[in-house]
C-alpha cells in the first residue's frame, strides 16, 4: 500500500479517423491540456514527460517526444519515449511510475499518440503492423496480424469450448458500450448475423471481430503522494504495475494459444497491489480481436470458468466486473501509443466516479485493471488503479 | 500534403545468417540445443533450457500443420516440422481444404518466407 502513485489527471481526445487537418502535435496538445487542467498543476511543476508512440514511421518523428516537449511547453522536463508495440502506452505509465517511486521525479505526465488511421493508407499500416512480430520469421514470410491472432485463437476456442456466439458477442457488446461514449471510433449496433456476414479475414476472424485503426491521443498526470495537491486528494492511485514478455514466436510457445505473459505481469501488479484479480470490480482488456478479449480474460485470473461468465454476462455494463465499458479496441478505437494510457486514464476516471454517464457504475469500482499487449501477447503490460482518499 | 518515403535497407541476418541461407536453398535449416538436444525451427538462440550453445541442423523439410487460417489475408498454418520440437507459422501454397503435410519450398524472393506446399498424397 505504501507504493502508490496518484493520477491527479486524466485525459483522451477523441479516437477516429481525423479527416481535419489536425495532427498527432494537435491531439496530444488537446489531452494535455485536459489533463493537466484536471490535475491542477502548472505547467512548470512537470518534471517529466513520458510519450508512447508505437512507430517512428506513424509520427515521422525519430524523437518525438524532444518535439512534444517542445510543443507542450514543457522544455527543460526529461522527455523520454517508451516502445513495446501495442503495450508501449501502457509500458508508458509504467516508466512514468518507476520514475515517481524511485524519486526521480514528483510529477509525470505520460502522453500516448499515434496518428494509425489518417496518414497512411491501410495497406501500409498492415505491412508495418507484421513488423510487430520477428521480421525474419513471420513479417517475411507475409503474416498479418489478424492471421496469427486467429492461429492463437483457434486453441482456445478448442480447449473452451467457445463457438462463433461468444466471438460475436464480444465485438456486440463493446461496441454498444462505444454507443455511450462521445470519444468512441466505433458506436454501433451490431447483430451476430451482420458479423457472421462480414468478410472473413482470417478465419476464424471476420471484419467485424477486428479492432480498428485509429488516430488519437490521451494522457495522464502522475504525482507522488508528498505532491498531490488538497484539491486532488481523492484522485486515483495506481497500486500495482506487471510486465513479463513470452516467446515472440507463437510456435515456440508451450501453448500458443494461452497468454503465458499476460498471467505473470497480472501476478506481479497484484503481489504489488496486495490484492487478487478476484478484487477487480472493472476492467479495460486489450481486444485486438474479439478473442483476444476472451483469451486475455482466462489469462488475467479475471474468472475461475470464463464460459459460465461470459455467457452469464459477469463482464457486461452491470456485471460483477464491467469489460471494457469505453468500448475497448473494438469500439473506442485504437490508436496504438495511447492505448495502455486510454485505458489507464478510464480506470482513473471509473474509480473516481467521473466517467461517462451511462457507463459509470453508480458505485465506482473500489479496483479497475488496465491490460495492455504488443505482438500476440509477447509483451503483457497491466497496471491496477485504484481509489483515493475520501473526497 | 502528399509526402513518399522510400527506403533501402541492405539487411544483415546476423546469427540467422545460416537459417535464412537454408530457406533460401528451400532447405529448414533448425537449431539443436548443444544441452539438451532440443531442436527449434524457427531457431531460437537460447534455448528453453537455458543453454545458449547450439548446433545447425538441416530437417527433411517435411511439415505437419497443426492450425490453418483462411482468408483475405491468406492461408497460413501453425506446422511442426519433421524432426523439430518447436512448431512455427508457415504460409500455405495450394493447400487443398483437406491437406495436412506439406513440404517446404524456395520462396520467390529474397525475404525468408517459409512457405509450404502440399505433398503429393500416397496412393
Amino acid at each position: 500500500m505504501d507504493k502508490m502513485v496518484a493520477v491527479l489527471g486524466a485525459a483522451l481526445t477523441t479516437f477516429n479517423r481525423r479527416k481535419d487537418g489536425s495532427s498527432f502535435r494537435d491531439w496530444a496538445a488537446e489531452a494535455t491540456d485536459a489533463a493537466i487542467a484536471m490535475a491542477g498543476l502548472e505547467r512548470a511543476e512537470i518534471e517529466m514527460l513520458v510519450v508512447a508512440s508505437e512507430s517512428d514511421f506513424f509520427t515521422l518523428q525519430l524523437n518525438p517526444a524532444s518535439v512534444l516537449a517542445n510543443d507542450l511547453g514543457l522544455s527543460g522536463a526529461a522527455a523520454f519515449r517508451v516502445e513495446g508495440g501495442g503495450a508501449s502506452g501502457q509500458l508508458a505509465v509504467h516508466a512514468g511510475v518507476q520514475a515517481i517511486l524511485s524519486g526521480t521525479a514528483a510529477r509525470v505526465l505520460v502522453v500516448g499518440v499515434d496518428p494509425s488511421a489518417s496518414q497512411l493508407p491501410a495497406a501500409a499500416m498492415k505491412e508495418l503492423y507484421s513488423y510487430s512480430f520477428d521480421f525474419w520469421h513471420e513479417g517475411a514470410t507475409g503474416v498479418s496480424a489478424t492471421a496469427l491472432y486467429a492461429l492463437s485463437v483457434q486453441g482456445a476456442m478448442e480447449r473452451l469450448g467457445l463457438t462463433d456466439d461468444d466471438l460475436a458477442a464480444v465485438t456486440i457488446g463493446n461496441r454498444d458500450n462505444a454507443r455511450l461514449n462521445p470519444n468512441a471510433h466505433l458506436p454501433r449496433q451490431h447483430t451476430a448475423e451482420e458479423i457472421a456476414a462480414s468478410p472473413m479475414i482470417a478465419s476464424p476472424y471476420r471484419r467485424l471481430h477486428c479492432s480498428p485503426l485509429s488516430d488519437g491521443a490521451a494522457a495522464l498526470v502522475l504525482a507522488a503522494e508528498a505532491s498531490v495537491p488538497a484539491a486532488r486528494r481523492s484522485a486515483a492511485r495506481i497500486r500495482g504495475i506487471g510486465a513479463a514478455t513470452d516467446r515472440v514466436h507463437l510456435g515456440a510457445r508451450t501453448a500458443p494459444d494461452h497468454f503465458a505473459a499476460k498471467t505473470t505481469a497480472m501476478g506481479r501488479a497484484c503481489t504489488m497491489a496486495d490484492v487478487t484479480p478476484e478484487q477487480l470490480e472493472a476492467a479495460e482488456v486489450y481486444d485486438a480481436y474479439a478473442g483476444a478479449q476472451i483469451q486475455a480474460l482466462e489469462a488475467l485470473g479475471l474468472s475461475s470458468d470464463i464460459v459460465v461468465d461470459l455467457r452469464g454476462d459477469a463482464f457486461g455494463r452491470g456485471g460483477r466486473c464491467p469489460v471494457n465499458l469505453s468500448g475497448g479496441l473494438m469500439g473506442q478505437g485504437a490508436p496504438v501509443g495511447a492505448i495502455g494510457v486510454a485505458q489507464t486514464a478510464t480506470c482513473a476516471l471509473l474509480v473516481e466516479g467521473r466517467y461517462h454517464d451511462g457507463l459509470q457504475p453508480a458505485t465506482p469500482p473500489a479496483l479497475a485493471l488496465a491490460d495492455t499487449h504488443g505482438g500476440v501477447c509477447t509483451t503483457a503490460a497491466v497496471t491496477i488503479v485504484g481509489q483515493g482518499a475520501a473526497a | 500534403m502528399k509526402h513518399t518515403l522510400t527506403l533501402d535497407y541492405d539487411l544483415a541476418a546476423g546469427w540467422l545468417r545460416p537459417f535464412v541461407e537454408g530457406l533460401a536453398e528451400g532447405v529448414a535449416r533448425a537449431r539443436r540445443c548443444d544441452g539438451c538436444g532440443r531442436v527449434s525451427f524457427v531457431p531460437l538462440r537460447v534455448c528453453d533450457c537455458g543453454k545458449a550453445h547450439g548446433s545447425w541442423i538441416d530437417l527433411p523439410g517435411t511439415a505437419t500443420v497443426s492450425r490453418r487460417t483462411t482468408g483475405a489475408d491468406g492461408d497460413f498454418g501453425l506446422v511442426t516440422f519433421a524432426g523439430a520440437d518447436t512448431k512455427t507459422v508457415a504460409r500455405l501454397d495450394g493447400f487443398g481444404p483437406g491437406d495436412r503435410q506439406g513440404a517446404i519450398v524456395r520462396p520467390p524472393s529474397a525475404l525468408p518466407a517459409i512457405i509450404l506446399r502440399p505433398e503429393p498424397k500416397v496412393a
